[in-house]
């Protein structure tokens, strides 16, 4: 439609969209306010505005005590990732490739996330957040290297079965968890697994395959056929056309599928709530802090729980925001 | 892929015909379809389906109607600050669900915002009860479905035929004309296709129920998926839990077959 041109016309569309904005943020607004305010003030009948902002709730949650030189330490950790980020930057004008570069920085910064409970004494929660490092990453791995071929394979393929497979892949994604989680279950308590990352990321994989393959697929079916029979007729195998030559065309659409299977993994509360005891992703660390039916917990730290779990993934969310839209929007628009 | 979903459920089936608990893992006993009728005469299960229906009907018109409108606005914005809008807009859809629901149940305890609001207002208290949660619970699945179907009538927008727009509007159609007759036709796949989306996920509504409700039976909000879990893990009788999850596997179909036939024919037609 054409542009609404008189300025009161546009004033209203600002107020709707910011009441709009307000309806989807607010709850997120109230609950950073709850998390740097002292328990008294939490818990007062009238919502207070303004208030002196304490740091206590999140020390309590990530710390089990807070060490003498914490500001030495945070100041090194923080110019660590700005060497970090001043190399990826530089990193380009070298004549290393990019592979490299992007692997000595994913090294450290590995490094660094396994080293810090070595110099100060962190709580359950850091344990909850590298648990979701590694379930996120394994499950990105395996699931994506999986569908990338799968999804390759039917937007190739052009008979009936494919169109059936990939309904039936739509249809996978609604099923019910708990018809997943509790075989799972049996079989993790039968071969001694239950309660380790690996049965997590494998029935992670499992329930996240159909959509990334539907996703992959689209974009695929964007590639055009004659890039790859030109790489075969110079004498590359099927395999190594894939490989060598729509990867690489491929990689955004890899990246946007990779973000949503992170974004379900990160999400998901059932699966995990059954398969693990102990070893939980922050999503499920969540509900220790809620408290119970009738209590409702330290209001703070609950708070302070939920602004510290929502965080990492918002940040690498709205960095990649673009990728995340894009991938939505091909996997449904287009077909 | 097959593997990893098959085996699972065709265990799902097997497991329900037995009886087994937490400690009888290795030696189920066979017990037929006992589990299977017990889940069909229980009067909770069906309370617990109908009420998951009831959500559905509820909130997939709700949470369609107000992503259009508010995609409908958005599109008159441009510039950076569209970007802007958009991403705080999203916000329901990417952080963690169930955090996304804490954060929403404590605008309603006792110190909260909305809490504070009623205090004020209407002069009583905010109670948790069970109409009580069970609107929080409608509200609640219709504000964090919203942001997905945004999303996928916004890039429907940028695409609409420009000429027929156009051609409306030098015929005298006003704008609510416009986007009844010209718009709306053209967006209709997306329409659809948000209902699937939504259809499915409400299917396998649990998070934010399990958030709201801390499991406590006397809201008699239990989904389906809640449902299974209660008798999983809290009454503890695996094989009755595995039966009911082959159960609702089968509903799920049920409910699910005319939309995928839909989408059957759509993907033949483009092919």
């Amino acid at each position: 439609m054409q542009k609404i041109k008189n300025p009161i016309g546009r004033l209203i569309i600002h107020i709707t969209l910011w009441v709009f904005i307000l309806y989807n943020s607010v709850p997120f607004f109230w609950t950073f306010l709850q998390s740097l305010k002292t328990k008294k003030q939490a818990n007062s009948r009238t919502p207070l505005f303004w208030f002196e902002p304490t740091l206590e709730h999140y020390s309590e949650l990530w710390l089990e005590r807070v060490p003498e030189n914490f500001v030495l330490l945070v100041c090194f950790i923080i110019a660590i990732l700005l060497a970090l980020f001043l190399f990826s930057i530089i990193g380009k004008h070298l004549s290393v490739s990019a592979v490299v570069i992007r692997f000595i920085i994913l090294g450290s910064i590995i490094i660094i996330l396994f080293s810090i409970p070595f110099f100060v004494e962190t709580a359950e929660f850091y344990d909850y957040f590298v648990n979701t490092m590694i379930v996120g990453a394994g499950t990105v791995i395996i699931s994506i290297s999986m569908a990338s071929l799968s999804g390759y394979a039917l937007s190739r393929y052009l008979g009936i079965a494919g169109v059936v497979l990939i309904i039936l892949a739509l249809a996978f994604r609604s099923l019910p968890r708990m018809a997943f989680g509790l075989p799972y279950f049996w079989m993790g308590q039968i071969s001694g697994l239950f309660d380790s990352n690996f049965l997590v990321i494998v029935a992670l994989a499992a329930v996240n395959q159909p959509f990334a393959i539907y996703m992959l697929r689209s974009f695929f079916k964007d590639i055009p056929r004659e890039i790859e029979e030109a790489a075969m007729v110079d004498g590359a195998s099927r395999f190594e056309a894939f490989i060598r030559v729509i990867v690489p065309i491929m990689w955004p659409g890899i990246i946007a599928t990779s973000l949503f299977t992170l974004v379900l993994v990160y999400h998901e509360f059932l699966l995990v709530r059954i398969l693990t005891l102990k070893n939980w992703t922050v999503a499920v660390a969540m509900q220790q802090y809620l408290g119970g039916i009738s209590d409702s917990g330290s209001l703070p730290l609950k708070s302070a729980a939920a602004v510290s779990a929502a965080l990492p993934l918002l940040v690498i969310i709205l960095f990649y925001q673009k990728h995340l839209i894009k991938g939505i929007t091909t996997g449904s628009v287009k077909g | 892929m097959i593997t990893l979903m098959i085996i699972p459920l065709g265990l799902a089936v097997y497991i329900g015909f037995n009886r087994v608990s937490y400690s009888t893992f290795n030696k189920p006993v066979f017990v037929g379809f006992l589990n299977y009728m017990e889940v069909l005469l229980d009067p909770s299960f069906w309370e617990a389906v109908f009420w998951n229906l009831l959500i559905i009907l509820v909130v997939v018109p709700a949470h369609i109607v107000i992503a259009f409108i508010a995609a409908l606005i958005l599109d008159q914005v441009t510039g950076r600050i569209r970007g802007i809008y958009l991403a705080a807009m999203l916000l329901p859809m990417i952080v963690v669900p169930v955090i996304g629901t804490v954060v929403f149940r404590q605008l309603f305890d006792p110190s909260g915002l909305i809490a504070w609001f009623f205090r004020v207002v209407l002069g009583e208290r905010f109670l948790f009860n069970e109409t009580s949660m069970k609107i929080l619970i409608l509200i609640h699945s219709t504000w964090i479905s919203t942001p997905f179907a945004l999303v996928i009538f916004f890039a429907g927008l940028q695409m609409l035929r420009r000429d027929l727009i156009d051609s409306a509007s030098i015929d005298g159609a006003n704008r609510i004309q416009q986007v009844w007759y010209v718009i709306i036709p053209q967006l209709r796949s997306l329409f659809l296709l948000n209902a699937i989306f939504a259809v499915m996920d409400l299917l396998r509504l649990f998070d934010n129920v399990f958030v709201l409700t801390r499991m406590n039976p006397i809201f008699h909000s239990d989904t389906m998926q809640t449902y299974l879990y209660r008798i999983a893990m809290t009454v503890k009788r695996l094989g009755k839990a595995n039966a009911g999850a082959v159960l609702t596997v089968v509903i799920v179909l049920v409910v699910l077959i005319p939309l995928l036939i839909y989408l059957y024919r759509e993907q033949v037609e483009e092919r």
